[in-house]
């Protein structure tokens, strides 16, 4: 059964509108105000980055736990991979910005500040850059490790790539809760370079594979839509949004112990990250940021009769990916621009970056058949039945 | 009063399912199924439906604002007492006690509620048709008096469908 799908014209061009209309955009917001642009790339090349290493985490662990009902899907999550590479180069141009976004760089808060001298040897802008190069490689290399075991299960079939996979699977976990973390310290936590949380990266690891898995259910929902996964029942919707309430469970638990301990703990230099988060208009998206990341999938994804159905999961998934933005906009923007902005240069390195990212997802989704064919567990995924 | 059953038993799952179905579709009422470990197709087989996640959700939401009420009372109203410069309604401090509170409401609620209606208790004489239920057979008992005329179809429908004993027995309760 050939279920290779093909590019409609429509999606080319719209995913190439989207990319060159972010362009235009992009290039004009660098030259009116660069360093509002550098934070926007940085915002939106990490959110896209962390929905492609999210989405390799759920298909680690699915093939960790030798999970039966998620084969028929793997292809999706493989294809979300693909962007790694992407993110890559365009994390290595903040190359350029670093000045208009870390404030560690500059020679002189350098010179005055203990904090940052006692930072200095781990901080300091060559170490950044071979941290970030080799984080890139270490994803990129297990990545490919894993498509091509799934590419080369299609050909050959038998056991093998099926052992394969797991093994590099429990590989990828471990390098990921190593790089993953030190890379949300790098490109994140260092933008209020006297601040630490150690729970950080925990958080926005957790955060990664909660709103990648969103992505990945909205994936499948959309090519069912079009008339793909034709065997989606309402077991795989079930289990799909269990992964989904779980994950909005974790996600609550580490941001609010994060903010919980530094409220009560209330010492100054912890409590000021959240002391500059609630001035102005920032103290609403702190709110709002957990009604969509926690409260909305919490109440919605609860009753059975909800979380089976179709277009309410996918409403979700859509609006945790706005949650996603939401939550990376907390944490990047107050730390570089100090009052709140959103107007056309953010919606323009939104649609540019989506595009991009959709363009990429759609060829990988399309150089390969949507469904593997010798999937050992291939057809308990098509007959997937839970109660 | 004649207490005699109709006890058939079954290897597996499958072969259970199947004798289910098709004595269903003859027009016998089942007694009752014993299994070694739950199985919900027998439990929508046998047309029985549970609300016992709604009791949950409701014992579980009375639970976290009876927390966080009697919290806000004592914090608040009855004793305010000033911790570090903080307000008296410290709400995020709690949060960590409502949840730990909720979930154990929820776990001895649904305890409870679970014992009244299935009318268990400690000490409680039971009834059970073929021991090897608790091991790994799967048990499905008649109640004679309501197969009337017709024991010998349905014995021959549980034999047909892979039943691996069929076997007629008075059920007494057991202490």
């Amino acid at each position: 059964m050939d279920t290779k799908i093909t590019l409609s014209k429509g999606f080319q061009y719209t995913a190439i509108a989207m990319i060159t209309a972010g362009a235009a955009v992009i290039i004009y917001s660098f030259i009116a105000e660069p360093a509002r642009a550098w934070a926007n790339l940085l915002l939106n090349n990490y959110m896209f980055l962390s929905l492609a290493i999210g989405a390799s985490f759920f298909i680690a662990i699915q093939h960790i736990s030798q999970s039966g009902w998620s084969s028929m899907f793997k292809r999706v999550p493989e294809a979300m991979m693909a962007y790694i590479p992407y993110a890559g180069i365009i994390m290595l141009l903040l190359y350029f910005g670093m000045h208009s976004v870390y404030h560690w760089t500059h020679e002189e808060a350098l010179a005055g500040d203990t904090l940052i001298q006692h930072k200095s040897p781990y901080l300091n802008i060559p170490f950044f850059f071979i941290r970030m190069v080799l984080f890139f490689i270490a994803w990129m290399v297990m990545t490919r490790l894993i498509r091509n075991a799934s590419l080369a299960e299609d050909a050959q079939g038998g056991m093998l790539w099926f052992e394969k996979s797991e093994i590099y699977s429990k590989i990828h976990i471990f390098l990921l809760a190593v790089t993953f973390s030190f890379a949300s310290f790098d490109w994140i936590m260092s933008l209020d370079v006297h601040w630490f949380s150690t729970i950080f990266s925990l958080k926005n690891f957790v955060a990664a594979f909660f709103h990648g898995s969103a992505t990945v259910v909205l994936v499948v929902i959309l090519l069912h839509e079009k008339g793909h996964f034709k065997a989606l029942n309402k077991s795989h919707m079930l289990d799909f949004s269990r992964y989904i309430f779980m994950l909005c469970i974790v996600w609550g638990y580490f941001a609010f112990s994060q903010f919980m301990l530094i409220w009560y703990g209330n010492i100054p230099e912890e409590t000021e990250y959240f002391a500059h988060r609630w001035h102005s208009g920032f103290k609403v998206i702190f709110y709002v940021n957990f009604f969509i990341n926690w409260f909305l999938p919490f109440v919605f994804l609860l009753p059975q009769v909800l979380n089976k159905n179709i277009r309410v999961v996918k409403t979700i998934a859509i609006l945790l990916i706005a949650g996603q933005y939401l939550d990376l906009y907390e944490q990047i923007f107050p730390a570089v621009l100090h009052h709140p902005v959103f107007g056309i240069t953010e919606i323009g390195f939104f649609i540019g970056f989506a595009g991009l990212f959709m363009f990429i997802t759609a060829k990988a989704l399309a150089s390969a058949p949507l469904i593997p064919r010798n999937h050992p567990y291939l057809e308990e995924s098509l007959q997937h039945h839970v109660h | 009063m004649n207490n005699n059953h109709i006890i058939g038993v079954f290897d597996d799952e499958d072969t259970l399912m199947e004798a289910v179905h098709e004595v269903k579709k003859n027009g016998f009422e089942i007694g009752e199924i014993y299994t070694p470990y739950p199985v919900h197709e027998v439990i929508e087989a046998m047309g029985k439906k549970s609300r016992f996640t709604l009791a949950a959700f409701i014992y579980g939401f009375l639970g976290a604002a009876g927390v966080l009420a009697f919290m806000y009372y004592t914090a608040v109203i009855d004793w305010p007492v000033n911790y570090g410069g903080k307000p008296t309604n410290a709400f995020p401090s709690f949060i960590v006690v409502t949840i730990v509170i909720t979930i154990l409401t929820v776990t001895l609620a649904s305890l409870f509620t679970f014992s009244v209606r299935a009318q268990i208790y400690p000490g409680k004489a039971y009834i059970l048709p073929d021991a090897r239920s608790t091991d790994d057979k799967f048990v499905m008992i008649f109640d004679k008096a309501l197969s009337g005329n017709k024991t010998g179809e349905l014995e021959g429908i549980l034999k047909e469908k892979g039943a691996v004993e069929v076997y007629e027995k008075e059920l007494k309760p057991q202490k």
